[in-house]
């Protein structure tokens, strides 16, 4: 290996290029603008006012923040579903003047006052989510509308408790201290719309609630096809804006403990400029609490330094105009141009020299043998990735899509679907008990009753720390085998890329895969090897403490042992294969089959050394020219389990049985699958124990 | 004028939020003159037209933006700015048609500015338009006047004519209503611009692939847009003989939406015409009126009026319902 | 000067003795402790927009004394939002210069941020409109006299048979602002003492533009061709009313009342017989007995809240016939 190879295989080992990608593809740079202002604001008055960050100026903006945050929180809410509430400004002026009321006036008790003022911000609310969520109305004129009209009861009842208002005490020490009192130096507001923010973020970020309300704004068809209540779901939001608010306007209450005639008039400007200036896009789907609150937090301290300036009003509105204008334009190229800057950095080739294929051996010389092989269901499926034969001969197989077919023994003709699952089926094996355990690409590990009853076994792992993107979703589980003590170990093949971009992940061979133990007897899932090259096929030896798995893209099967003295070690033992190995299962004679998807070719091999070459290719060149694995010709090949190769099986034209990935044996049988393929093969071993089956072999005869 | 919208209208007036809202402002109007004595004099008439005529035209001016799917809040603060400048100079001594001049010069550059930002930086009109509503009136103030209250220069005949004159009964100002409604109506309908603000409000993108030049179009609809408001600027001033530029600060523009809106334009573009707003600015105009001679709080006014607003936005709904397969992302 | 010479004094009179007692004798000492107590000094003014000529012209006084006698004026400005107005106080009660001068938006806004003003040892000065929290002084127009000095005219002139009609049309600004509701009260005051039949035949509110006061009265002409009188709240807004009746031709029939602050467009309306009688409460005056008691409290030791001064300017009275250059002003822009 010569100087330079050495420095670009250093390069490509310690410089995680891909973290570039897998950052800006986390939701929260799509902050990045909006942050940026931020900072700069704080910067910028942080300097001209040094005041702002004293003891009292932090006091002071903490309560305004609550107030206004609050505010931003709540058309954010409504914002993200597709909606605009212009109405907030008034409905926040009843609800302040509620509660003044309730407690001035009328001296109701503090917990009283408080419900009565949600409930006055919910009923404004729920007329507006009335209107505009089921009686399809247009939410900025509606809101317009009620606007007025709340300001109009507003003015109507206002002279009439005005002076009670000023006049009165209540007797609250809590509605005292919520005004004018701190706890390690901000005020209790701001501890209780922090409160407020967190759950609310945790709601929108994650939880279905949440995903609902940003499927409804980002696709109102298609979430209402989907099955979502896009009625109901668009009228709570406004139900909730209008109790955000209510909050609001008590904190703003105990504050101030009064109310004037222009109290909450023209507040929806500002809160909108707050929402947009955060990056919250009008017409829904985008928007969160942090940007909500980022916005807030400028436009206070904007407002806030311009006003302890001396700037005239008037200029200073138009400094704020200008600066919102300007946000929204960044915001606006910045959204534009993101998913760009991260199709072009996400893929990051790495270096890999895979080994040199032994030329020694005849074992891989082509042949015919698997021409004669005869297909199973011939157009019946589409897409078996992998096969699996239950002790009375029958044979499955899953499909692109989502179902487990099944061909009953002896003649095959009779087809059914055993099972609907949903997602792409690949790897498949039966558990002691008979139970099909599947692996679903997009949706994790499953099993399949002889009942037919499909359970979800685990579709999550434990998150690791050093990953950037969250790699606790299984997004890929390729095939899977079982431990004699039950535990499943699967491989999931890449948690970069989903199964449709698999000759990416190939682009990359990066080590995007991982094996996971899922372990029914406690139900626990844990990742028990990282970074491995599309680990894809798995067998478990007979030892009960190790497997062997192969490596797709590093054309090689490694033993992994999971228990015992060696537990925690990997060895490589066979390196070198002339092909991509997918699928590995046990053969009779106590060796293992390998299906080798796709063969090697020099140009591809040499372009695997070369990974700025493959960079520029995935940016400069449309998919549809890249280099690619050749999966037109695979074969089966026989290995021993310390990766001895003892021959290999071909169908050289691709006439009968184009592509393999995956092969299993049974009763002198071996039953093919490919995921390309739209049959099912089984082609007659020579010499093979006519007897031997595979859940024999795995949990011995049953009755 | 009943009978006009009856024959122009045809079946599908009665079934659309036009229609709705026409027969809307008829039962108003017939329930005014029973109820009102004085409602339903040729002096009331006229004065009720005379009221909403400065509204009406300013709704004119936003039918354009909104036609072509955009929407501009900066009128009212391109007409204060525009107008009150212009007074400012002639006060100081500039002859009123040179300073007249300047002004239009301003208000133009106004609506260049809000239509490049539109047409060139891609943020959404009503937030541009929101945006530089208070950049214009911060322009304005305090960098070209500072006090609020502006008298109109007082040897300028022309401009006494066009607040108090009249010509064959009928006041100055609803005639130039009537002029401003006939030139936007024959743009729209019978100039290429006006077609093609219906396209690109209709669909922006299939108008942009026949090759219509849509950024060119959406600078002129601005640019428009703020000469209508600092004409309507002028007729403020000479109908108040002095503007106040605290006017800016009102909701004004939203009324004018609302007009616009009402009358069946809808803001999601392509849709409606002069004869739209016309009938929403009656409409508006009827209910004003007859509150005003009852005596009604504006408060009162102010509840009755969002009141019958939401009744009329909910008849639209009942009478053409929308749903989630039909509707349109992102129109709000 | 002589102005404001007088002004010192009727504010000397109302200040408590302890203050009044220095204007005694002119010697140097005193003008040294004087001129020492208010220098380096810092206030803070809040109005509500640097746009009106009231505000203008407070500032364009402070300004002027200020840069005379060594102390600052920093200018909050919070453009018409009583909310960003409570900001502002807010901010500046915690910078704790030594005198606030406040333009009240109204009687509750600032209510309880002037109580936590005066806790806080800050002096503050209010403006214009008077909170239900009383601070150490109040400059600022006789709203109830304006009122009630309109009253007292339109019964003149429409009571027992005087006028066309005993019609009277009112437009305020918003029904709800205290300055409206204190001349409304002073108004109806007016007529009820006057004992005239004088009746209020439409009260409606045009939201201070000019244009929908234009519309109103157009409206309420129609309805009563035979009005005697109107009465406006605000010139800026009545130059509407002034320009309805114009254009119905009813300049001589119907008498039109209005206030201000007394800019010299006003006077010009005065003069072209828009308004038939302005009522005065001079800017110039408030300017005057502000700076005054600016100074006073500069210079007082007592804890802020100590005193509590008031200083209601006069209402003056032009009428086309007592109109004169000096009637009015022009309000000072340049700044």
């Amino acid at each position: 290996m010569s100087a330079t190879d050495t420095l670009v295989r250093l390069r490509y080992r310690f410089l995680p290029d891909h973290m570039v990608g897998e950052i800006l593809s986390k939701r929260w740079t799509d902050n990045a603008i909006p942050f940026t202002a931020l900072v700069l604001t704080l910067a910028i008055f942080g300097n001209i006012n040094p005041g702002m960050f004293s003891a009292f100026g932090l006091y002071d903006l903490a309560g305004q923040i609550s107030e206004f945050g609050l505010l931003a929180i709540a058309l954010t809410l409504v914002m993200i579903s597709g909606g605009i509430d212009l109405s907030i400004g008034s409905v926040f002026a009843l609800c302040a003047l509620t509660v003044l009321t309730a407690l001035n006036v009328y001296g109701l008790p503090l917990p009283v006052a408080v419900l009565l003022t949600l409930a006055v911000g919910a009923f404004c609310g729920a007329i507006n989510g009335v209107l505009i969520g089921y009686m399809r109305l247009r939410a900025f004129l509606t809101t317009l509308v009620t606007l007025v009209m709340f300001r109009s009861i507003y003015e109507m009842i206002l002279p009439k408790v005005a002076t009670d208002i000023v006049l009165g005490m209540p007797d609250s020490v809590v509605w005292d201290n919520l005004g004018f009192s701190s706890f390690l130096g901000l005020p209790y507001a701001f501890y209780i719309a922090a409160v407020i923010a967190i759950v609310w973020h945790i709601v929108l970020s994650r939880s279905r609630p949440g995903w609902h309300i940003a499927a409804v704004g980002g696709a109102r068809r298609s979430a209402h096809n989907a099955g979502i209540n896009v009625r109901l779901v668009i009228c709570l939001t406004y139900v909730f804006c209008g109790m955000m608010v209510a909050a609001a306007a008590i904190l703003f209450a105990a504050r101030l403990t009064s109310v004037g005639t222009d109290t909450g008039l023209g507040m929806e400007i500002s809160v909108l400029t707050a929402v947009i200036l955060g990056g919250t896009t009008l017409g829904g789907g985008r928007g969160s609490v942090a940007k909500a609150l980022i916005g807030s937090v400028i436009v206070l301290i904007m407002t806030n330094g311009l006003l302890q300036m001396g700037v005239i009003g008037t200029v200073s509105a138009l400094i704020l105009g200008v600066v919102l204008l300007l946000a929204v334009w960044l915001d606006v190229r910045w959204v534009k141009n993101r998913q760009k800057l991260i199709d072009s950095s996400y893929v990051s080739p790495a270096y890999i020299q895979l080994k040199d294929e032994d030329t020694n051996t005849s074992v891989y010389t082509e042949n015919d043998k698997l021409r004669n092989v005869e297909t199973i269901g011939l157009g019946q499926v589409e897409g078996p990735e992998d096969v699996a034969v239950d002790r009375h001969g029958n044979v499955y197989s899953g499909s692109r899509h989502g179902e487990i077919h099944r061909w009953l023994a002896p003649d095959f003709k009779e087809h059914e679907i055993f099972a609907h699952i949903g997602g792409g089926t690949f790897g498949m094996n039966f558990d002691k008990d008979d139970n099909l355990v599947v692996c679903v690409g997009g949706m994790g590990l499953y099993m399949v009753t002889p009942e037919r009853e499909v359970v979800k076994l685990t579709d999550e792992t434990n998150r690791s720390w050093t990953s950037v993107i969250d790699d606790s979703r299984i997004q890929l589980a390729d095939d899977l085998d079982i431990a004699p003590d039950g535990r499943v170990f699967f491989s999931e093949a890449s948690i970069r890329y989903t199964v449709h971009d698999w000759p990416v992940d190939m682009i990359e061979s990066r080590g995007n895969g991982r094996i996971i133990c899922y372990d029914p007897r406690d139900g626990s899932t844990k990742t028990v090897l990282r970074n491995r090259i599309f680990p894809n096929g798995i067998v478990c030896l007979p030892d009960g403490e190790s497997l062997l798995f192969n490596e797709t893209w590093a054309c090689r099967v490694c033993r992994y042992w999971f228990d015992g003295p060696n537990k925690g070690k990997v060895e490589v033992v066979l390196d070198g294969l002339p092909g991509y190995p997918d699928n590995i299962n046990r053969a009779s004679d106590g060796n293992y089959w390998v299906c080798l998807v796709g063969m090697r070719g020099p140009a591809l091999d040499l372009a695997m050394t070369r990974p700025s070459f493959r960079r520029r290719m995935t940016r400069r060149v449309a998919p549809a020219n890249w280099i690619y694995p050749n999966i037109n010709t695979g074969c089966i090949i026989k290995i021993t389990a310390e990766g001895e190769v003892l021959e290999s099986i071909w169908d050289k034209g691709g006439v009968n049985h184009p592509m393999v990935t995956s092969c299993k044996e049974h009763e002198g049988h071996l039953y093919i699958g490919g995921v390309s393929n739209n049959r099912v093969g089984r082609w007659k071993i020579e010499g093979a124990d006519p007897t031997w089956s595979s859940p024999v072999d795995y949990w011995g005869p049953k009755s | 004028m009943s009978e006009k919208e009856k024959t122009k209208g045809g079946k599908g007036l009665s079934f659309s939020q036009e229609g709705i809202v026409f027969l809307l402002t008829l039962a108003l109007f017939v329930a005014f003159s029973i109820i009102l004595p004085n409602f339903l004099t040729s002096g009331n008439v006229i004065a009720l037209m005379r009221s909403v005529s400065i509204l009406g035209m300013l709704a004119l001016g936003m039918s354009l933006v909104v036609i072509g799917r955009g929407v501009d809040l900066t009128m009212v603060a391109t007409l204060v700015v525009g107008v009150v400048w212009a007074v400012k100079l002639t006060n100081d001594g500039m002859p009123f048609g040179e300073a007249l001049f300047y002004g239009g010069l301003l208000v133009s550059a106004f609506g260049l500015i809000v239509g490049l930002i539109v047409a060139f930086a891609e943020i959404p009109p009503i937030f541009t338009t929101l945006a530089m509503a208070p950049v214009i009136f911060g322009i304005g103030n305090p960098f070209l006047f500072k006090q609020d209250t502006h008298n109109a220069p007082r040897n300028v005949e022309w401009l006494g004519d066009l607040g108090f004159g009249a010509t064959l009964g009928i006041p100055n100002t609803i005639l130039v209503f009537g002029l401003v409604a006939l030139v936007i109506h024959l743009i729209l309908r019978y100039t290429r611009f006006g077609r093609s603000i219906y396209a690109m409000g209709d669909n922006p993108l299939a108008a942009r692939m026949t090759g219509l030049p849509l950024r060119p179009i959406i600078v002129s609809q601005y640019i428009m847009t703020a000469l209508v408001a600092y004409l309507v600027g002028l007729v403020i001033l000479a109908s108040n003989s002095g503007i106040n530029s605290r006017l800016a600060y009102t909701t004004l523009v939203y009324d004018v939406l609302l007009v616009v809106v009402l009358g069946g334009i809808g803001l999601s573009g392509g849709r409606g015409g002069v004869r739209n707003v016309i009938v929403g600015t009656l409409f508006v105009g009827t209910l004003l009126s007859g509150m005003t001679i009852l005596n009604l709080s504006l408060t009162a006014q102010n509840l009755i009026k969002s009141v019958v607003m939401m009744l009329a936005l909910i008849a639209d709904t009942l009478v053409n319902p929308r749903d989630e397969q039909t509707s349109q992302q992102g129109d709000i | 000067m002589k102005l404001k010479s007088t002004l010192i004094g009727a504010c000397a009179a109302l200040a408590l003795a302890g203050t009044a007692s220095a204007q005694q004798e002119l010697s140097n000492a005193s003008r040294d402790s004087y001129m020492e107590a208010v220098a380096g000094k810092r206030i803070v003014y809040i109005p509500m927009s640097m746009t009106t000529d009231l505000v203008l012209t407070w500032h364009a006084f402070l300004q002027r004394q200020a840069d005379e006698l060594g102390y600052t004026v920093d200018v909050r400005d919070p453009n018409w939002s009583a909310e960003a107005g409570a900001r502002a106080l807010t901010q500046a009660i915690g910078e704790k210069p030594d005198l606030i001068v406040l333009q009240n938006p109204d009687v509750q806004a600032y209510a309880r941020l002037i109580q936590r003003a005066q806790k806080a040892g800050i002096k503050i000065v209010q403006l214009n409109m008077e909170s239900l929290s009383q601070s150490d002084a109040y400059v600022g127009a006789d709203w109830y006299g304006v009122g009630y000095t309109a009253g007292e005219a339109i019964a003149a002139q429409c009571g027992g048979g005087n006028g066309a009609s005993n019609k009277v049309a009112v437009v305020t600004g918003v029904p709800t602002a205290p300055v409206d509701l204190f001349q409304m009260s002073g108004f109806r005051q007016a007529l009820e003492d006057a004992g005239s039949d004088v009746e209020i035949v439409s009260e409606q509110s045009a939201g201070y533009d000019p244009s929908k006061a234009r519309a109103i009265t157009s409206s309420v002409l129609q309805q009563h061709s035979d009005l005697c009188a109107a009465f406006g709240i605000w010139d800026g807004q009545d130059a509407g009313i002034g320009a309805a009746i114009k254009e119905a031709g009813m300049a001589d029939q119907v008498f039109l009342v209005t206030s201000g602050g007394g800019a010299q467009t006003s006077c010009d309306r005065v003069e072209d017989g828009s308004f038939d009688m302005f009522i005065e409460y001079d800017a110039r005056m408030q300017g005057q007995a502000l700076n005054t008691l600016v100074a006073t409290l500069l210079q007082s030791d007592r804890e802020a809240g100590a005193e509590k001064l008031v200083y209601y300017g006069p209402n003056y009275i032009v009428t086309p016939e007592t109109l004169n250059p000096a009637s009015c002003f022009v309000v000072d822009e340049g700044q």
